[in-house]
């Protein structure tokens, strides 16, 4: 350790800090704001530490690379975080919950999933998961008051460690195979290959098995929906948006490192798994009633597309995904922090009919909701049709003919559920009765989310540029 | 002679595993299971893995274990209330024998066949300068992972003082949770 | 001598008999039973295949991290079970059925 890797870690070491510290607020005294302002000032911090671009990128031993790959994940993870940790505030201030645990796990969440972004070595890979897991465990089972919490809790927890399980056994068959479990070693074991030895194509299969769980790609799906339905609303909103993303950017680091996409084999699977993605996961949505229901089927529809553009795995690739994954953020993140806005301190807003009439009732809030709707069908001038429109590109640039009808196929299929829940908003309202007072951190974020998601559509240029520069320099 | 120690270890583990999966009283589960994790913890004394072993039985056996009898017979879970599924059960044995069999075959083709090299002594000497050294991050970071399961499990396990009505677990809706009076605890 | 290739098919033989575990029982103290039989089976090919490539100590100290992230996960996983069995009174997930399709 020199004095150079503390400064590279500084974001994470700041977490840690953050954690802490959270931790003897509590002790000291359960004031729900105090921690709730410690948490954002952590999260802040973290970001102020950030390293400079100029000095990427930079090998911390053995085990964790900061490049600009992770730096700029990193920047988005935090900000998603900051996020959430702005809707979480009013959600938990206005049920009669406890208040302080919440705030630690989120902070040793986001810490994993940092960890995840930059790891070039399987012991890291690994440990990042396993905190991002182990404190989700804990935030989705929080609620006391709400039994569905405990069933969506134990559903996670079984898939999650099974998953980790798969992880794990695929690691060490690659390991037994290679010696090697550092990303830059293996990237020289497999550069000697035309064609996987079997032992080792059976330990990247399994870690691909271990990853889809957490991407809740098809056919690793089915705790999503349950999930979604049973966690809290803004755990909800951090499960579709920090924990897929980092697990997404680990698998772009190492099958660019294993230069993955050579194998035929390897091709096929993850394009079986992309169009399963796409298919199944609008044709669900297409049912539900449930809006939580709908947007964790919609978001194993988006990852579905995503692997257009990680197959592709160029450069121009890694840019699509990397767009992506901020367009998706600042979508799903606007989405669930409506859910948030309008949820009830008994239940959260996740029936269609709690949307009726929005449109007239709070026009604000429903416009909100229909741009980041318009933003997952893929609309012009919002982010999402530019991040989609990347897509396409880097699948047409790589001739993924199949993938990119497909893309465009699903797309028109997706656009009928999020209209529906648009025309539910313009229905005539009906009587209900007062909403929860608004909270200024809520609708700061949120629109915040909306000018984000807007300017990115329509001049995605500047955000393209930042993408370029840091993640382009390979 | 380490051949047949390493079969004898392994049928004993493997008929452990087995014994797991059929009986039907979860307490002889985590006795079998706790034959097979002292196996293993043999089969790291023969890997010359000394600290590896001593860890393992410590862990497995003395905390993970126990932890999973306590709560067992916290939750009197000790009578065979379980009916086992017959059709998953074929779908079960057909994809784990199917696993298997990819692995065994990968195993058959590698090759060479190695020897394993005892030279390497996985003392808590030699893996404490590992562990101080390139490890020391990820060493600081399972400091972490301890404090979140601990928040985690303290959190959830700490009872909830409720008064509640007779549990209906099937078909639960929301009506009926706003019903409930709760006893806040702070 | 202990050729490399029966620790495959050992870690392999355990980490099926863990997913049968997992798939079959019902009890959810069960499966986290089956969960960390998985985990050990990977453990044991750490350890073994440390050996083979010598140089190096990763694999044994993978593994003891692997021991850490399964107790770490026990004890959640515990602490989880408990407190749904205090709602549902089950510890059989299939039974608890307050997340449907709608």
């Amino acid at each position: 350790m020199s004095r150079a890797d503390i400064i590279f870690l500084l974001p994470h070491l700041m977490l840690t800090l953050g954690a802490v510290l959270v931790m003897m607020a509590i002790a000291v005294r359960r004031n729900h704001f105090a921690v709730y302002v410690l948490t954002c000032l952590t999260l802040i911090v973290a970001l102020y530490f950030l390293p400079k671009t100029a000095s990427l990128p930079h090998n911390v031993g053995v085990l964790f690379v900061v490049d600009g790959l992770g730096v700029f994940n990193t920047m988005i993870i935090m900000l998603a975080a900051l996020a959430v940790a702005l809707m979480s505030y009013a959600y938990f201030d206005t049920r009669e919950e406890r208040t302080g645990e919440y705030y630690m796990l989120f902070i040793l969440a986001t810490f994993g999933a940092c960890i995840m972004v930059i790891s070039g070595h399987f012991v890291s890979f690994f440990l990042g998961l396993e905190i991002l897991s182990v404190s989700l465990y804990g935030m989705i089972a929080y609620l006391r008051k709400r039994e569905r919490s405990d069933e969506a809790g134990i559903k996670y927890l079984i898939l999650a460690a099974f998953s980790s399980a798969f992880l794990l056994f695929g690691m060490a068959l690659i390991y037994a195979a290679t010696g090697d479990m550092t990303f830059e070693g293996l990237s020289g074991y497999f550069s000697a290959f035309d064609e996987l030895p079997i032992l080792v194509m059976t330990g990247v299969g399994l870690v691909v098995v271990g990853a889809g769980f957490k991407l809740s790609v098809v056919p690793f799906h089915m705790w999503t929906p349950d999930v979604y339905e049973g966690a809290p609303a803004p755990v909800a909103a951090f499960i579709s948006t920090i924990s897929k993303g980092a697990t997404m950017v680990l698998l772009v680091r190492f099958f660019l490192a294993i230069d993955g996409f050579r194998f035929p084999v390897v091709l096929t699977i993850f394009t079986v798994i992309s169009i399963a993605s796409m298919v199944v996961g609008n044709i669900l949505a297409l049912r539900q009633q449930n809006v939580k229901r709908i947007l964790a089927y919609s978001s194993i529809a988006h990852f579905g597309y995503l692997l257009v553009a990680f197959i592709a795995a160029d450069e121009l690739g890694v840019e699509a995904v990397n767009f992506y994954l901020v367009a998706y953020f600042a979508t799903m993140l606007g989405a669930f922090g409506v859910v948030t806005v309008l949820s009830h301190p008994e239940r959260d807003a996740e029936l269609l009919d709690d949307y009726r009439g929005l449109l007239w009732s709070r026009p604000a809030l429903a416009t909100v909701f229909v741009v980041t709707l318009l933003s997952l069908a893929g609309i012009p001038l919002t982010a999402g049709f530019v991040a989609k429109f990347y897509l396409l590109a880097s699948g047409i640039s790589t001739n993924q003919w199949l993938l990119v009808i497909l893309l465009v196929v699903n797309s028109i299929v997706g656009l009928f559920y999020y209209i529906r829940i648009v025309a539910v908003m313009f229905d005539s309202a009906e009587e209900r009765e007062a909403r929860p007072a608004g909270y200024v951190g809520n609708f700061a974020t949120l629109l915040i989310l909306v000018v984000l998601l807007v300017w990115f559509g329509v001049s995605p240029q500047g955000l393209i540029d930042v993408i370029r520069n840091l993640v382009g320099v390979g | 002679m380490t051949l047949y120690a390493f079969y004898f270890l392994s049928f004993l583990a493997v008929m452990g595993a087995l014994m797991v999966v059929f009986s039907r009283n979860p307490v002889t589960s985590v006795i079998f299971l706790v034959m097979t994790f002292f196996t293993i913890a043999c089969h790291y004394m023969l890997l010359n893995a000394q600290f590896l072993a001593a860890v393992h039985v410590i862990v497995y056996a003395g905390a993970i274990m126990v932890l999973f009898l306590y709560v067992i017979m916290l939750l009197n879970l000790n009578e065979a209330v379980e009916k086992q599924k017959t059709l998953l059960l074929k779908v079960a044995a057909i994809v784990t024998g199917g696993l298997f069999m990819i692995v065994l075959s990968a195993a058959l083709r590698t090759a060479e066949t190695s020897y394993i090299d005892t030279s390497v002594v996985g003392s808590a000497r030699n893996l404490g300068k590992v562990l101080l050294n390139e490890y020391l991050l990820p060493f600081e970071a399972v400091s972490l992972l301890l404090l979140a399961a601990m928040t985690g499990a303290i959190m959830l396990a700490r009872s909830r003082k409720r008064i509640k009505p007779a549990p209906n677990v099937v078909g639960m809706t929301h009506e009926r949770e706003q019903t409930k009076t709760v006893v806040h605890e702070q | 001598m202990i050729p490399i290739e029966n620790y495959l098919v050992l870690s392999a033989t355990l980490f099926s008999i863990g997913l049968m575990i997992v798939v079959i029982k019902r009890n959810a103290i069960a499966v986290l039973l089956g969960l960390e039989l998985m985990l050990n089976a990977a453990n044991i090919n750490l350890v073994a295949f440390n050996l083979a490539h010598p140089e190096r100590l990763d694999g044994q100290m993978f593994a003891v991290f692997v021991i850490i992230v399964a107790a770490c996960e026990a004890a959640v996983g515990l602490a989880i079970i408990l407190q749904a069995y205090r709602v549902f009174h089950t510890a059989v997930p299939d039974s608890i059925s307050t997340l449907k399709e709608s």
